[in-house]
């Protein structure tokens, strides 16, 4: 009976806590050989990115329940990501990372940016950097993209993650330097949306004066200290082809034009996805009307 | 200025030094009828009976220099005579650091170039840039030198090269002139730092913290100083390999089993180790945080990608080979 339990037990904890071992096994063979003889000066290590990936799994799958959409849009090649950031503390880009590892076949390993003071945090910087982050510079960017790298900019910056009850899902002024890299490396930009991650924290003020004063980026306050399991729909869009874009010698104005456009896209997306939004028992709105 | 192609007789400073020593081969070999005067203020350990490279022990004052200068025709000047923190006693005072690298530096080059000298090659050193969290990867010759923002004992580093370059610049119709930054050098023949560290059976290594370095073979540098004297043209060079590789890494392929500690502990040990005058520079404790990573993209423009023989794994097990 003991051992029945404890078989069971062990049995419910491979299916719930761990994913598809043997998928995994495939993931990271192919990522092995994409990196092979590849050197990264960053710290990038398979190793530790699929530790990470196996402690993250029941958080990525039963606790944010995430799910990718429009696959179909994905080709076999590298692409600047540009996504709407939410949810106050950076979960939506750590699930967007392993949903294009878990979801895609062949795997995109995307490089996520940090600030500048995360890699000056003892034994978290090398964490961050093993899993394949690098520091926010515009250099390094330039030469990621050129190695043929995905990498995941967030063009709202804080403003994006930082947002009030009252903001939710408001898009913030993008930056714009982002377009003149991709022009600059001939890399094709793919726009998603990350539908779910505001409501980690659904109730949310902000205090700037005092931020400013304690000489902090934001200061938050929620009632909800761990962020809510609501599950998170990723929608990928169409990806912009060079041929539309302007050249590397646009005006700013041309330039910013061009953002703007993104921008919209991005909002068409989160919109398509708001209608379709799932609560935190993962019924869409439409199921908890029937 | 005479001519670049008939180059009679060179001047390596620093002599004593173990990189000195393997350039003034290579030089020799590239050029088998020059005649090369070595000279260092230190004594050489091995008597060197190499034909045509002879050696001079010399105080560093500016009459050493003018008569030296005076009695040989030089065509070209090797610049390899930074005085090392890793080797300073406590005696060596920063004001002779100074003394030497910033005023003594800038005098040897006017000499060279009143007294028709048509090279200089100089050597400074990656650690101008300083090891920064927030370093990109791969700076090039044109990012700014930090080090000294962050430890005043590289103030005379980052002095000397700001030197020697403006220097370069203001007379770079006059005279022909390259100023190296290599990365970490690393070799049998040479005593730094950083081979001190590698080499012995348990050096201390960050726990929290697992930077990427950089590492170049004494014999690829020596090879660099050799090319550098007639394929680079007037300017700053950074000197390092495509490729890096974390630290732990780097101990482990050197045989060093490395103690694990963290890196708030070791720091202060280090301080206090300081001022009871233990040679280790602290500021390299700032270079096992953070990485600083230099690019080679303009060097390898004129010397080929291929210009180093030795590849990080081979460089690094070359000095397991020189313990046993």
């Amino acid at each position: 009976m003991n051992l029945s339990l404890k078989s069971y037990l062990s049995k419910l904890s491979q299916e719930y806590l761990q994913p598809d071992l043997k998928k995994l096994d495939e993931i990271y063979d192919a990522l092995e050989i994409q990196y092979e003889g590849k050197n990264d000066p960053w710290g990038l290590n398979l190793n530790t990115h699929r530790k990470c990936f196996e402690y993250f799994w029941f958080f990525y799958k039963h606790y944010f329940r995430v799910k990718l959409h429009n696959k179909n849009h994905l080709e076999n090649k590298n692409y600047m990501i540009i996504a709407n950031h939410s949810g106050q503390v950076a979960i939506d880009a750590l699930l967007t990372m392993m949903a294009f590892i878990y979801e895609i076949n062949p795997p995109h390993l995307v490089r996520g940016m940090i600030e500048r003071f995360v890699p000056t945090i003892p034994f978290v910087g090398e964490l961050i950097t093993g899993t394949g982050h690098v520091l926010g510079d515009r250099k390094n960017c330039l030469y990621l993209l050129q190695k043929k790298e995905n990498i995941l900019v967030f063009p709202e910056g804080v403003k994006g993650i930082a947002k009030e009850t009252s903001q939710f899902y408001k898009l913030q002024d993008f930056t714009t330097g982002f377009l003149r890299l991709a022009l600059q490396t001939k890399t094709s930009i793919l726009p998603i949306a990350i539908v779910g991650a505001e409501e980690f924290y659904p109730y949310v003020i902000h205090f700037p004066k005092i931020a400013k004063l304690l000489k902090l980026p934001v200061l938050p306050l929620t009632p909800t200290l761990i962020p809510l399991p609501s599950p998170v729909d990723i929608y990928i869009g169409k990806p912009l082809s060079l041929e539309t874009l302007p050249s590397q010698k646009s005006t700013e104005k041309e330039i910013n034009n061009h953002v703007l456009e993104l921008k919209n896209e991005i909002n068409d997306l989160i919109q398509t996805g708001l209608k379709q939004k799932r609560n935190y028992l993962g019924h869409a709105k439409n199921e908890s009307r029937k | 200025m005479k001519a670049e192609n008939n180059i009679q007789s060179i001047l390596i400073i620093g002599m004593a030094g173990g990189l000195a020593q393997l350039t003034a081969q290579v030089l020799k070999k590239t050029f088998p009828n020059i005649k090369i005067i070595g000279i260092d203020s230190r004594s050489l350990k091995k008597s060197k009976k190499d034909d045509g490279i002879s050696y001079q022990k010399i105080r560093y004052t500016r009459n050493e220099f003018e008569k030296l200068f005076r009695n040989h025709s030089f065509d070209t000047l090797f610049h390899l005579g930074r005085l090392s923190h890793a080797t300073l006693n406590i005696s060596t005072h920063f004001s002779e650091r100074i003394d030497f690298g910033l005023v003594g530096t800038k005098q040897i080059f006017d000499l060279a170039l009143s007294l028709g000298v048509s090279k200089i090659v100089f050597l400074s050193t990656f650690h101008v840039y300083g090891a920064s969290a927030d370093n990109p990867a791969f700076l090039d010759e044109e990012a700014p030198l930090k080090a000294s923002i962050q430890f005043a004992d590289l103030r005379d580093v980052v002095e000397t090269d700001f030197t020697a370059t403006n220097w370069m610049w203001k007379n770079q119709n006059k005279i022909k002139m390259v100023v190296l930054r290599p990365c970490n050098i690393v070799g049998t023949h040479i005593s730094n730092t950083m081979t001190q560290y590698l080499t012995h059976k348990r050096s201390p290594y960050p726990l929290d913290y697992n930077p990427a370095f950089q590492f170049i073979h004494e014999e690829d540098m020596a090879h660099i100083l050799g090319r550098s004297l007639k394929e680079l043209p007037t300017g700053v060079y950074n000197v390092a390999p495509s490729n890096t590789i974390l630290i732990r890494d780097a101990l482990s392929l050197c045989g060093n089993e490395g103690w694990p500690l963290p890196l708030s502990i070791i720091s202060p040990i280090a301080q206090f180790l300081k001022k009871l005058g233990s040679p280790f520079p602290e500021y390299l404790f700032e270079y096992l945080k953070y990485p600083c990573i230099i690019s080679n993209s303009l060097i390898s423009q004129y010397l080929g990608d291929d210009c180093l023989g030795f590849d990080l794994k081979k460089t690094l097990q070359s000095l397991v080979k020189s313990k046993k």
